[in-house]
């Protein structure tokens, strides 16, 4: 634990109502296991009350205190102060909207994953009954390393394609559409395919991997996206075809 | 001000809160009718707000052969202390089997699988039988995930960051709720929801307590508003503390979230500072495994009579299980602990108990109507279901349950009938009173002349709450507690937030903990009245439990004066000792 203080460095602005960006630093004294949204809720409550941030649950289930800590996007409220260094810098993820401070809007995140159709669908037999499914099926073997996305937003923030290319669907809603292809209790699997082979779907991602750095969860998005293209490949579908001459078409 | 106070929107059915309870009622509402205008307001982000998401072991219903909706019942009303509605908790566990079938077969959830492919269920404490389905252990999040995409997937249009703040009578006394205020947290805005049909499903949280367990934007609004308006409480003296909080120190924000309960259920000791298994003189016979008020109440006399560790808790020690057994089966519990430099899978951990569920709520029958016409309530905002102590994976179920419930009673209800307007003077005052939280002309929390803040009344709260209206009470510390809400509610009312309306968070803070004080004190009055010790209402004064002539305690507010008033349990499906035999034929998946 560093022995005289820790400097907490907020970027603050770049919202609708408040565009100029700047850095503002606040001193805390460092306790024992506090994270870096106790150090938030300390310097709001302490010393200045018009910070904005955003949390829930605390403790890594709601996925709402995402934010980069010292460039690196990830959850305010598992990440321990200690072993930061004396100075930690606190900013906004990226390729969001800043709502205020490190608060951000979703909502652009939130739109792609209904792009990606990232919702169940069921099948005849999934709709009348829960089917008996071994743990060890293929299917399962495939999906549950994927399914515990918490849509927090830390890979979206962490991918370099989402910065490039504002229309590009990202690792979250490719790595559901991913979970509900390989189910056979969808009934969207080919249509889903479609949807997220599109120019700005599964072959704009470069696999740099990124996304699966960055995860909390140990969720691999760019995996997803690997066996995704895979499929695609594989199905031949019309509109891969369509989606791989849309996506090479100069200026595309 | 220019312009109006507030905009005004009409709908047919307004659902607060998107908690399991939330989202089921919007998604039963829309299957019964999808020409409804449905409008879901949610304080924090949808699906990401509230308690549903916390939930950790899972979701209690009687499915397999051996298991009945009849044995789920017995449980609970013995958990409960026989002072459970039973005609609720028979919708509970009847309805509940019906629920988890559609959870997966309409929203495409998929539960943990036994090898054999079947759903699989585990043991929880104070059970009968095993009948907990989970996703791993971190099952809220399977839960809320694939509800809120088919909520997304309807096109239900969604309103975040907007607390209510008021109900809305319709004019005239006759009490009927025709919609709520609302204040957009993000632009400081309101806007008055006119309602044909009002659901509260704001969670609870007894986030008033030192060590608590739930979302920490929680500040039983829900109760509040009902308070304010005319709503009939019951059971509000008993609040559940769950045994194993995390503690990583006092103060600090992830201190008292939860160390699931399966950890016990599969063999975890608890240990108090001295390194004793102290349960053994507690509860002998079951030890760790014994009901959640008991094993929190132990922790805690540990604590207090000075056997705690040095952070002022207890360990909880699984490493004799075997990591490799913890790190499989517990993994969202040894991955948190891993980040805060814990190794839950090798070593003990220190824990503490911590403040976790409100089984009093606003008192409903069983098509979820409160005391008010045209107001509804699921969900922790709701009473009666679970009396004097809530089974562990019973929540979840709860709140998923009669949110269904309410959401085909809203549909009934709302479809066809007329739109009533709102009392203009109640909607007026409302903005009023939220706007005189703010003083607009200073830069910080505290207005000219004043030192006092939102955070200073809630910590004094905290601490009020934990010493004198907790997991061990006295008839002298609650009369003291209770006269000591009454000057913090002074307190509350006098702090000014300075600075904008806009996404200012002081702001908030001083609107919350006005609403935990008002529902605080209903808490303290109904837990005076009760002269006994029952479930998790436990005075050391009154050790004993009377079993001559149960009650529940109502709490009303007539002619803006508090009402406590003994109304005898009524036993209506089975008195106390007696038993229902469990049909021929193991029912599953009824509706």
């Amino acid at each position: 634990m560093v022995a005289g203080g820790v400097i907490i460095r907020v970027r603050r602005g770049g919202a609708a109502d408040d565009p100029e960006e700047r850095h503002q630093t606040y001193a805390i004294a460092p306790r024992p296991r506090m994270t870096v949204l106790d150090a938030l809720t300390a310097i709001q409550s302490e010393l200045d009350p018009s910070l904005g941030f955003r949390y829930s649950c605390r403790v890594g289930m709601c996925g709402t205190c995402a934010l980069r800590v010292n460039g690196r996007p990830r959850w305010a409220c598992r990440t321990l102060i200690e072993g930061l260094g004396e100075s930690v810098t606190l900013e906004p993820l990226v390729n969001f909207p800043v709502l205020r401070d490190l608060a951000v809007d979703m909502t652009p995140f939130l739109d792609k994953m209904s792009r990606a159709r990232a919702w169940a669908e069921p099948t005849e037999a999934a709709a009348s009954a829960p089917v008996e499914l071994s743990p060890d099926s293929r299917q399962r073997v495939r999906i549950d390393p994927h399914i515990e996305c918490i849509t927090c937003g830390i890979c979206y923030s962490a991918c370099g394609m989402a910065a490039h290319d504002p229309d590009f669907l990202g690792p979250a809603a490719l790595n559901r559409a991913y979970t509900l292809v390989c189910d056979s209790r969808d009934a969207a699997g080919g249509e889903r395919l479609a949807e997220v082979a599109d120019e700005h779907g599964i072959w704009r991602c470069h696999s740099q991997f990124n996304c699966t750095e960055a995860c909390p969860k140990g969720i691999s998005p760019a995996t997803a996206i690997q066996a995704l293209k895979r499929r695609a490949a594989a199905s031949g579908a019309k509109s891969f075809v369509a989606s791989i001459i849309g996506g090479l078409a100069p200026g595309g | 001000m220019s312009g109006p106070a507030f905009q005004v929107r009409k709908c047919d059915v307004l659902i607060l809160g998107s908690g399991g309870a939330g989202l089921l009622a919007a998604l039963a509402a829309y299957e019964a009718d999808p020409a409804l205008d449905i409008l879901i307001a949610v304080k924090g982000l949808f699906g990401k707000s509230g308690c549903t998401r916390m939930v950790q072991g899972g979701y209690n219903v009687a499915l397999s052969a051996g298991d009945s909706v009849e044995n789920h019942f017995m449980d609970t009303v013995r958990a409960g202390a026989w002072l459970n509605d039973q005609d609720l908790a028979w919708e509970l566990v009847s309805r509940a089997p019906g629920c988890i079938r559609r959870l997966e077969t309409v929203c495409g959830a998929f539960f943990d699988r036994s090898s054999d492919g079947k759903i699989h269920q585990k043991a929880f404490a104070g059970q009968s039988f095993d009948r907990t389905v989970h996703k791993g252990d971190l099952t809220g999040i399977e839960l809320t995930n694939r509800v809120s995409e088919q909520i997304v997937r309807r096109g239900i249009p969604v309103l975040e960051e907007r607390r209510a703040i008021t109900l809305l009578p319709v004019p005239g006394a006759d009490g009927r709720i025709a919609g709520a205020m609302l204040l957009d947290i993000r632009s400081g805005d309101f806007t008055a929801v006119n309602a044909k049909c009002t659901l509260l499903a704001t969670g609870g949280g007894p986030t008033f307590y030192k060590y608590s367990a739930c979302a920490q934007e929680l500040a039983t609004d829900g109760m509040a508003m009902a308070w304010e308006a005319g709503v009939d409480f019951c059971d509000m003296e008993m609040v559940q503390f769950h045994p194993t909080g995390i503690l990583t120190g006092e103060g600090l924000q992830i201190t008292g979230t939860l160390l699931e309960e399966g950890l016990r259920g599969v063999g975890g000791h608890l240990l108090n500072g001295r390194g004793e298994r102290y349960m053994e003189r507690y509860d002998p016979e079951r030890m760790e495994r014994s009901t959640r008020d008991l094993v929190a109440r132990a922790g805690y006399t540990e604590i207090r009579e000075g056997r705690g560790t040095g952070n002022g808790g207890v360990f909880i020690d699984v490493s004799h299980l075997g990591a490799d057994f913890v790190r499989k089966n517990f993994k969202g519990m040894v991955d948190r602990c891993a980040d805060l430099g814990f190794d839950l899978a090798g070593a003990p951990v220190e824990v503490t108990p911590t403040a976790h569920y409100m089984m009093g709520g606003a008192k409903i029958d069983t098509g979820c109507r409160t005391s008010l016409p045209g107001l509804f309530a699921a969900g922790e905002d709701a009473g009666g279901t679970h009396g004097a102590n809530r089974l562990g994976g019973n929540g979840v179920a709860n709140s998923t349950v009669f949110g269904e419930v309410a959401g085909r009673e809203m549909a009934a209800g709302a479809g066809g009938a007329p739109l009533e307007g709102f009392d203009s003077g109640t909607a007026e005052a409302s903005v009023a009173e939220a706007l005189g939280a703010l003083d607009v002309d200073t830069p910080g929390v505290d207005a000219p002349g004043e030192e006092d803040s939102p955070y200073s009344v809630r910590a004094s709260l905290k601490e009020l709450m934990w010493e004198k209206i907790g997991l061990r009470r006295n008839g002298a510390d609650l009369a003291a507690g209770l006269g000591e809400i009454a000057s913090l509610g002074e307190r509350a009312a006098r702090v000014r937030a300075g600075g904008g309306r806009a996404y200012n968070i002081a702001w908030q803070n001083v609107l919350d903990v006005r609403n935990q004080i008002t529902v605080a004190e209903l808490i303290a009055r109904s837990a005076i009245e009760r002269d006994e010790s029952r479930g998790s209402h436990y005075r050391d004064d009154i050790p004993e439990s009377k079993e001559d002539a149960l009650y529940n305690v109502f709490i009303s507010k007539r002619s803006g004066e508090a009402v406590i008033e003994r109304r005898p349990v009524r036993f209506t499906r089975v008195k106390p000792g007696g038993e229902i035999a469990s049909a021929a034929e193991p029912v599953n998946f009824v509706d």
